[in-house]
């Protein structure tokens, strides 16, 4: 089990990364689950929401290697994770709807949304 | 014998434990099976013919049609490409080519700008060759990336590499990859769509209401079945395409969709984009009264109960009598709306901004008459309609429908009597000169239509039957919207609706009656006790 | 000195109670329906009103089963004699404690007015009302039952008419009853079944 575990989260920063990975990242799929998982939950919250505009491809990538979510309290990678989707999937209907996507394959449909609407980006995106 | 049978249970325990975590292991060691695309049969990036670099869209197209030989003749048939249309009912000819509006009016002169919406490369004047193949654009609908941009001002061109544009201007509009982009080609998409749908009118929102970015990833609450968590439709899930040519127009709209649902095989309406092409013609289970009410009240009318809201405003009126004002520095300026929203701009005139908008109801058969440049007008209290639409509670063909009545105040031509289409893009147009005249004479003259150089204004009115960003059920418009002394469907005539068209005379003499038994009865009751009867 | 008669009998009354209570709620939800005021709001109003219309009609079939099983009917058969005295016991008499005109019996419980206006509510008010809201209720059929002919101003309006008529009754009616031997005589008869009589 721990196994497995060390073997996805391994999957997940090999493809955050960016390094050698077949997958074809969804950037829509990518764009649904930061709107609706990331955002709802962030515009709650003291933070307010994020526009992807406001980071650089740089700047969003080196965020997503360092894995570090509210100051280190927590990892993104965790908020991606199915497990973090089995939670809130009562609630929330993206988490749900990919309740069981691989979370490498989420977390660089993800990326590949960030680094498309960042603000040095292909099409700057907000986030809502 | 006994160590051997120990030995051969210890064996196959081992065995057993193996087998027990063998699968476990052999699930994270197994290399994955070979990545399949399921949306699509063929994975274009694995084309020679896409494997090199474009530099310009015309060459991509040229790459598209290697393989899809009749790809561009579909288009070239069809109202995306031709931006023509002949209304059969009419006689008019209509099509964006032809009619005008009062957003931006016309594309007459501005086509340079105007055909960055146009499926194809370079319209940029009456000179544009229609029958080119390779002017096709098979890209602005079918990129999946969301990176394929055509370029403002240049015909809707798309540039596979940094460019100077306008030619000799010293400006660079970066190059796209369009190699990449024609790699991972697909089916078309509420982005793709969208892109010149949500921008009707030169901006997100502007001239639909129903039809904005916001409908990229609507939540439920926004459109019931595009919901990006939910049903997740595209515009071709009812807008049903074949041979490139989309079903659903808004020049000879299905107002009423007796036919029911549109099975495999069966004819029905013939247009594929109606409620009831899937719904059919009783879909309330429930209340079989509300199936009544279908028969004279369109879907929309109840299940979108307001439009423009997904937090992104349309507009609802235009003034271009207001416009070519200046700043002290003699400069263009733009004023705002508390929430930063522009509501004036020097060379477009005021605007009047909309959310959650109610929409005007009228009564609808799909008739649709539009004003066109070769039409007399007349100036008067009453607003000149762009459209007319036709309708009547009489006619049994009509059905309530909700509308967008965009009111707006134009430029005419006030001796020759006609709507006129200024050339309003690029530098020598009214945007960049704020001079009238000479901006119409051009525009009238792109159009082979007289003008006498005279410019007055005159209001004017369009009508937009409202069909998207449907809601939730429980969202719907209940009984008492319409079955109120407030009712939503006040300027609805020809029908009689309960309570809306209470009888006042009928209700003057019953409430007199009622209190003059009242007043009967008290005075009858006051004088025996004054009288006082012992009882 | 006074008797006491036995004038309503069991089932009689249950259907006086349950068929007031009914068109109360019928009255209270009618004018909901009809803008006058909001309680339920209309699409709630309209379904209890539905409802309780349908109640009403199951009441009337034992109602009038019962009528003409017991004979009772022939109450509501008019009649002229002792109508001038009632409406002079009404206008004036009953202000000099002058005797009552009528003295009701278990074959005459109804005095020749209350025997005309029941009347007039039970083949005119009451039909207007039934049929009116009959069509009402079944509007969405009426293309199918070869009435498209029909006009539903018409037959709202009648059903409206119907409302206030009835309205009207019921506050003459309600006053009415205490205008008996003594003013809580009539109630007490409507819910005990024992009038007593001069």
């Amino acid at each position: 089990m721990k196994l497995a575990k060390i073997l996805a989260a391994g999957a997940i920063l090999t493809v955050i990364a960016g390094t050698a990975s077949a997958y074809d990242a969804d950037w829509k799929r990518g764009r649904i689950y930061y709107r609706s998982v990331c955002t709802s939950c962030h515009a709650a919250s003291p933070v307010g929401s994020i526009n992807p505009s406001t980071k650089t491809k740089a700047e969003w990538t080196a965020y997503l290697q360092a894995d570090k979510h509210a100051k280190g309290k927590d990892t993104v990678s965790g908020y991606v994770s199915k497990a973090y989707r089995a939670k809130i999937k009562s609630g929330n209907k993206a988490a749900e709807k990919f309740a069981d996507t691989p979370d490498a394959e989420l977390a660089a449909d993800i990326k590949a949304f960030l680094i498309k609407g960042a603000k040095d980006g292909d099409s700057p995106a907000t986030c809502s | 014998m006994r160590t051997a049978i120990t030995r051969a249970a210890l064996l196959l325990f081992c065995a057993g434990l193996l087998a027990a975590t063998g699968p476990a292991l052999a699930e994270e060691a197994k290399p994955e099976p070979k990545a399949v695309k399921l949306t699509t049969t063929a994975d274009h990036s694995k084309f020679k013919q896409l494997q090199k670099a474009f530099a310009s869209g015309p060459e991509v197209t040229k790459a598209c049609l290697e393989c899809h030989t009749e790809a561009a003749g579909q288009i070239h048939r069809t109202k995306h490409w031709k931006w023509e249309y002949l209304n059969p009912a009419t006689n008019q000819k209509l099509g964006k080519k032809n009619v005008l509006n009062n957003y931006c009016i016309s594309i007459a002169a501005n086509q340079a700008a105007c055909t960055n919406c146009h499926v194809g490369y370079g319209w940029k004047d009456n000179n544009f060759d229609f029958t080119k193949e390779e002017n096709v654009d098979c890209l602005v609908c079918h990129d999946t990336t969301g990176n394929y941009r055509k370029v403002p001002g240049s015909g809707g061109q798309a540039f596979g590499k940094d460019t100077e544009f306008p030619p000799g201007s010293g400006k660079i509009v970066k190059g796209i990859d369009l190699a990449k982009i024609s790699q991972k080609v697909g089916k078309t998409s509420r982005d793709t769509c969208g892109g010149c749908h949500f921008n009707g009118g030169g901006g997100d929102g502007v001239k639909h209401g129903d039809l904005d970015s916001s409908m990229a990833t609507p939540e439920k609450e926004l459109d019931v079945h595009m919901d990006a968590v939910g049903l997740d439709f595209t515009c071709a899930t009812c807008h049903k395409t074949s041979s490139h040519d989309v079903a659903g127009s808004r020049y000879a709209p299905t107002a009423k969709d007796d036919k029911g649902v549109q099975t495999r095989g069966k004819p029905g309406s013939g247009n594929p984009a109606t409620c009831v092409a899937c719904h059919g013609n009783g879909p309330h289970k429930k209340e079989a009264r509300l199936n009544n009410h279908a028969t004279k009240i369109a879907c929309q009318t109840c299940h979108i109960p307001t439009f423009a809201r997904g937090g992104i405003p349309t507009k609802m009126e235009w003034d271009w009598s207001t416009s070519g004002k200046v700043d002290a520095n003699g400069k263009q300026f733009v004023k705002r709306d508390e929430k930063k929203r522009i509501i004036y701009e020097s060379r477009k005139g005021d605007f009047k901004l909309g959310e959650n908008v109610v929409p005007e109801y009228a009564w609808f058969n799909g008739h649709v008459e539009y004003t066109l440049l070769t039409d007399k007008i007349e100036k008067g209290p009453q607003r000149t309609p762009i459209n007319k639409l036709g309708g009547s509670a009489a006619d049994g063909k009509s059905m309530i429908w909700p509308m967008k009545v965009f009111r707006g105040t134009q430029p005419y031509d006030p001796v020759n009597k006609t709507l006129v289409t200024p050339h309003t893009t690029g530098p020598d147009g009214y945007w960049n000169t704020l001079v009238w005249d000479k901006a119409i004479e051009e525009g009238m003259k792109d159009s082979g239509q007289p003008f006498s150089g005279k410019v007055d204004f005159v209001n004017t009115v369009m009508s937009w039957p409202i069909t998207h960003m449907v809601a939730p059920k429980n969202k719907a418009l209940g009984c008492a919207d319409c079955h109120s002394k407030q009712s939503r469907l006040a300027g609805i005539t020809g029908i009689y609706i309960p309570v809306r068209d209470n009888n006042t005379l009928v209700d003057t003499l019953g409430w007199s009656i009622v209190l003059l038994t009242l007043l009967g009865v008290l005075g009858h009751g006051a004088l025996r006790i004054v009288t006082g009867r012992k009882h | 000195m006074s008797e006491r008669i036995y004038v309503f009998k069991r089932f009689e009354r249950f259907w006086h109670w349950s068929q007031a209570a009914l068109i109360i709620f019928l009255m209270l939800t009618a004018f909901d329906i009809h803008g006058t005021y909001t309680i339920f709001g209309f699409e709630k109003a309209v379904a209890y009103h539905t409802i309780a219309a349908w109640t009403l009609i199951g009441l009337w079939v034992f109602a009038i089963f019962w009528h003409f099983t017991t004979g009772e009917w022939k109450q509501y058969i008019p009649t002229t004699e002792k109508v001038v005295a009632m409406m002079n016991y009404y206008l004036f008499g009953i202000f000099k404690n002058a005797p009552h005109p009528f003295r009701l019996t278990t074959l005459r419980k109804h005095n020749p007015l209350q025997r005309l206006a029941y009347l007039f509510i039970l083949v005119c008010v009451g039909p207007l009302l039934w049929v009116t809201g009959g069509l009402y209720l079944f509007y969405d059929k009426w293309e199918a039952l070869g009435l498209s002919g029909l006009s539903l101003e018409w037959v709202a309006t009648g059903h409206v008419i119907g409302a206030f008529m009835m309205l009207a009754f019921l506050i003459a009616h309600v006053y009415l009853t205490t205008a008996g031997h003594t003013p809580m005589a009539h109630i007490k008869a409507m819910i005990t079944g024992w009038e007593e009589v001069d």
